[in-house]
């Protein structure tokens, strides 16, 4: 008895246990049966549920339309970095296509020449505005040397100055110190171009009668052993001619645009060209 | 007699949560703390009588009741949590809040094994394991962190500890 007494919560367990699988057995055996109490607690519970579930509906809009303002920021958020992060990319790849257009029409240039010629990039220009000179990253480490002719697709540039041995120093054909020895490619009148100081250039030496118009196309005469015969210079964009004088001058528009060189190719004087450019 | 009246109070309140609120929340588990396990393991802690140990049965057959299954089997799970946690602190002392809490997270479990077992032996159980045993892992911890609320809801009605001396 004493036993029972002291037991009696754990002994209730094991009935209440034993109850349990009663049931569960009579549930599992005549699934059919309705459970009265099941009923009851459904009808006492509806009325709560009904409230209970209408604060849980409205507790899930909020809640979806908050996740939804916090999803759209997030996706907001990721898209501009998408859409920065193309940019960029459309940004490298215009600049890669320009650079690549300027080195095809470097190598196609290259191609004209018959002799040594290197390609080379602008790292410099001076800090001096009165002198047009650009600095090159090729030197005499590379073979480069003083006299050298420097060209791109679209002309003459000027010619080598001065090279250390991994640089060099280019004087371009607008500065007051440059000389080329050119001709007008329709009428074949000689004359030197010759640097000003306003970034064009003037054809001097010209004789008195010599056929020049605006609008003709200098070459370079190969005469002055720096430049190969038949490389463009420019245009003549005015004719300056005085009543008196046996010469006269013509003012040429350089063919390169020289503030926005950024590849050249250095040509030695030895080299030709290949084929005179059309008229 | 007050005692009943609060613990079915809070029964009920958590019954209803149980079977609306968290339901409806829109939570990509379905996720559903049985705040019924926390009254009964809190039975099994302070209601050392006859009346602790009916208490958890009912509030198991309310559970089967309300859930539409097999009736008795939230009866035998209960009964069997009320049990362990009986016996368990009658050697241990829990008393702080943590210990609370992983003893809820155990019953969870207990309670889980102990419905699944049954659940097997009468064939009423056809569910994959490995989903379910994820969702009552999940459940578990949900008890768990609902075990400090409403132990001090149920600290705040003051109900004194009950025991059948034997």
């Amino acid at each position: 008895m004493e036993y029972l007494r002291r037991n009696r919560i754990l002994l209730a367990s094991a009935g209440l246990l034993l109850c349990s699988l009663l049931l569960v057995s009579v549930s599992v055996r005549s699934p059919n049966a309705r459970d009265p109490v099941g009923r009851l607690l459904l009808d006492a519970l509806a009325p709560f549920q009904v409230v209970f579930g209408w604060i849980g509906r409205g507790t899930g809009r909020v809640w979806s339309g908050y996740m939804d303002v916090v999803d759209a920021r997030q996706q907001n958020e990721q898209l501009r970095a998408q859409v920065a992060a193309l940019n960029a990319q459309l940004l490298r790849s215009s600049e890669l296509e320009g650079e690549n257009q300027r080195l095809t029409a470097l190598l196609n240039l290259r191609g004209q020449i018959a002799g040594s010629a290197y390609g080379a990039r602008v790292i410099g220009r001076d800090a001096n505005p009165m002198a047009m000179m650009l600095t090159i990253d090729r030197g005499g480490r590379d073979g480069l040397r003083r006299g050298f002719a420097v060209v791109a697709p679209q002309g003459v540039v000027g010619q080598v100055a001065e090279s250390s041995y991994t640089a060099s120093r280019v004087v371009l054909l607008t500065d007051h110190n440059s000389g080329i020895d050119a001709i007008v490619q329709r009428s074949r009148a000689r004359g030197v171009v010759k640097g000003g100081t306003d970034g064009t250039c003037r054809m001097e030496y010209l004789t008195r009668d010599a056929d020049v118009q605006v609008g003709d196309r200098i070459l370079t005469s190969g005469l002055d052993g720096v430049f190969p015969k038949g490389l463009v210079v420019g245009e003549v964009v005015e004719v300056g001619r005085s009543n008196r004088g046996l010469l006269q001058a013509a003012t040429v528009q350089p063919s390169v645009e020289l503030e926005k060189l950024e590849e050249v190719l250095v040509v030695d004087p030895t080299a030709k060209l290949a084929n005179e450019p059309p008229a | 007699m007050r005692a009943a009246a609060v613990i079915g109070l809070v029964a009920g309140f958590g019954m209803l949560l149980q079977t609306t609120l968290f339901h409806a929340l829109p939570l990509r588990l379905r996720l559903s703390p049985d705040v019924l396990l926390v009254l009964v393991v809190f039975l099994g802690l302070h209601r050392h009588t006859l009346g602790g140990v009916v208490g958890a049965f009912v509030l198991g057959y309310l559970q089967d009741a309300a859930s539409g299954g097999a009736v008795g089997l939230n009866a035998f799970g209960m009964v069997a949590v009320y049990a362990l946690v009986y016996l368990t602190c009658r050697r241990l002392w829990v008393d702080n809040v943590l210990s609370k809490v992983v003893l809820v997270f155990l019953a969870a479990w207990v309670k889980a094994i102990a419905v699944l077992t049954v659940s097997g032996l009468f064939g009423a159980f056809e569910g994959a394991w490995g989903p379910t045993l994820g969702a009552l892992l999940m459940n578990a911890a949900l008890a768990a962190l609902l075990a400090p609320p409403v132990f001090a809801l149920l600290a705040m009605a003051r109900l004194p500890d009950a025991r059948d001396e034997g």
